[in-house]
């Protein structure tokens, strides 16, 4: 049977390569589609998982309510009457032991790395020029292991902040406001007499927000800035399935006195545009491969009105009904099976090709980027086989019709 | 031997009888016009006896076997093993030469190879031996329908049906389509049913069963 639709499909050569080539640039469309927003996606995944921790604890706070100091001014079974309920927030900005929290993280099997922080409110300040911004205290060697801001950082190294000396690495844009170089002095304060520090390092993320006003130095100089020695206000953590963050920022919070989130809900608003661009990249393909398939439903269609008495006399000489649908339904196997090869090839040439394209972000000085693409082998098997399985349903209608023909009908009508 | 026992065929509705109540037998080895008039319901019984078509009431016994009572796959593989068809228009599949259209009921049957020398003998014996990589675009109304011939004859047939085997073609490929059928029915021993409405043609059978307005004339 395959040898008998291989010849039908070779022996109407323009139409099986339109048709295929139909096919083609569906699975062609889906795989660019997909490679690029994939590839887009994984880019900013990688900004939004690996610029900072995975899970990050901190302080909690919580709302006072009249209900908050049950048991504690009173006995369980007294009651009282508050005339003006109590209100506002009860918090630290602080953990409350920072050192049981970072023993505990580092036996947890599912935790790679942390890096404790301290996030201190600071003036920056140079001659006449001022700007308020944040402090954040880290130890680099840990803080590497948790963020990928290493990567960002132009000039100087991370490294270069070490326990002793003031020494900061600023945002490019508070650089730029206070007109400083690196090796210059800035001063910092938080409210008393500020502080000089050393600038030794300049870091660029492309996050506005944090390349106008923040700024690194060593947590324990941070500490000593902020007159709180010891105190640690967040915990960054890396953990073993960055899928299971949420998972595991909820665990972490139902085991102390502490708010932890992971990275999904910090970018909460990014993994609703994911889901949207899925229903894009699924809608437009899906699109491209229905008027692919309604082609082949179209040409099959035509070709087995035009073939009815060829296929009455392969009736009359035994070919059975399931045999005349084999033979159509194989046209449309082949052809959403070489279409959806050569969709592959063509996509994955085009993906290579777009990876090569170059992109300038203005608000990064640095050097252009190329384009990320996703080469991803689910998106190359996922293109295929929604290829060959539209192609295979476009077939079956037309091919259980033609299977049903019977050959009398056909030879009455040709009569 | 082809047992027909008061077959009747309705069409439409409400229903139009155009055979009715039709009962002959052909002994095995016979050669056959079936002739009438046009609309005499000829190629219908044809289409009947040959098992393409089921009568409405009757039966047709062959070889002992009640054909209505046979599944699908028996029945097609039947087909395949002792009926030959030929009709007015040869219906060889464009996309393949001569010798593949011949071959085409060895295909189904899986023995390509084993039936491969007879189709060539078969097509050198009807003239067509420099034609067997054709296809029938590249042949004659009268080349074809002897391709077509060959193609019903390759599984060495015990039954012939022909509709109108003729009546695409000139008189002169005529003749010879006939004389192919007289040599087949002499040589092979196999039974051929013919429908015609050339008078000539049917003189040519040993023996006539007639037809008017769907009865034994």
């Amino acid at each position: 049977m395959i040898f008998i639709a291989i010849r039908q499909l070779l022996a109407r050569r323009r139409q099986t390569i339109l048709t295929l080539l139909g096919v083609a640039f569906g699975t062609m469309g889906f795989i660019v589609i997909s490679g690029m927003m994939l590839g887009q996606r994984e880019y900013l995944l990688d900004q939004l998982v690996n610029a900072d921790a995975h899970v990050k604890i901190s302080a909690k706070s919580d709302v006072i309510r009249a209900m908050t100091f049950d048991g504690i001014l009173n006995r369980g079974d007294e009651n009282f009457i508050w005339r003006i309920p109590p209100s506002g927030r009860k918090g630290n900005e602080q953990i409350t032991s920072p050192t049981r929290w970072q023993k505990l993280l580092k036996n947890d099997p599912d935790v790679t790395a942390i890096s404790p922080q301290l996030t201190a409110r600071a003036i920056y300040q140079r001659g006449n020029m001022r700007e308020s911004g944040k402090l954040v205290g880290i130890i680099p060697a840990a803080h590497t292991k948790v963020s990928n801001i290493a990567r960002y950082v132009t000039q100087g190294s991370l490294a270069d902040l070490t326990e002793g000396g003031n020494k900061v690495i600023i945002g490019e844009g508070l650089r730029a406001y206070l007109g400083c170089r690196v090796s210059e002095n800035i001063f910092i304060s938080n409210g008393g007499a500020p502080q000089p520090f050393k600038v030794v390092g300049v870091f660029q993320t492309g996050n506005k927000a944090q390349d106008d006003a923040q700024a690194f130095a060593y947590l324990t100089t941070t500490q000593r800035f902020n007159s709180t020695p010891g105190r640690v206000s967040d915990i960054g953590i890396r953990i073993t399935n960055l899928d299971l963050a949420t998972e595991k920022a909820a665990l972490l919070m139902r085991s102390g006195d502490i708010k932890a989130q992971s990275w999904q809900e910090a970018s909460a608003g990014f993994l609703s545009i994911f889901k949207l661009q899925d229903i894009i990249r699924y809608s437009v393909s899906g699109a491209i491969l229905i008027v692919a398939a309604f082609g082949i439903y179209n040409i099959l269609n035509i070709v087995i009105s035009q073939k009815k008495r060829e296929i009455a006399i392969l009736r009359s000489i035994g070919f059975e009904n399931r045999d005349i649908l084999v033979i159509f339904m194989s046209q449309g196997a082949i052809i959403g099976f070489f279409g959806g090869l050569a969709g592959m090839l063509i996509g994955f040439l085009m993906c290579l090709q777009l990876s090569t394209v170059e992109i300038v972000n203005p608000l990064r000085g640095s050097a252009a980027e190329k384009l990320t693409v996703s080469f991803a082998i689910g998106n190359y098997t996922f293109a295929f086989a929604l290829a060959f399985i539209s192609t295979m349903l476009a077939s079956f209608l037309p091919a259980r019709a033609a299977g049903k023909l019977t050959p009398i009908d056909t030879i009455r009508e040709q009569a | 031997m082809i047992s027909v026992e008061a077959v009747t065929k309705s069409f439409g509705n409400p229903p139009s009888e155009v055979i009715r109540g039709v009962s002959f037998a052909v002994k095995d080895g016979e050669f056959a016009s079936l002739t009438g008039k046009s609309g005499s319901g000829k190629s219908t019984l044809l289409y009947i006896v040959s098992t393409l078509d089921a009568p409405t009431t009757g039966s047709v016994i062959i070889d002992g076997l009640n054909v209505s009572e046979m599944a699908p796959r028996e029945l097609h593989e039947f087909r395949n093993r002792n009926m030959g068809f030929v009709f007015q228009f040869h219906y060889l599949l464009p996309e393949f030469t001569a010798l593949e259209n011949v071959l085409m009921p060895a295909r189904k049957a899986g023995i390509m190879a084993e039936k491969r020398e007879y189709a060539e003998h078969l097509l050198e014996k009807f003239d067509l031996k420099g034609k067997m990589g054709s296809r029938p675009g590249q042949l004659s109304g009268g080349q074809a329908q002897r391709v077509a011939i060959a193609r019903a004859l390759l599984m060495r047939p015990k039954y012939i049906f022909a509709d109108e085997p003729t009546g695409s073609l000139d008189s002169t490929n005529a003749g010879i389509v006939m004389d192919i059928f007289k040599r087949i029915n002499k040589e092979e021993k196999c039974t051929i049913i013919y429908v015609t409405h050339d008078p000539d043609f049917a003189k040519l059978a040993k023996r006539r069963i007639s037809l008017v307005d769907g009865a034994l004339a």
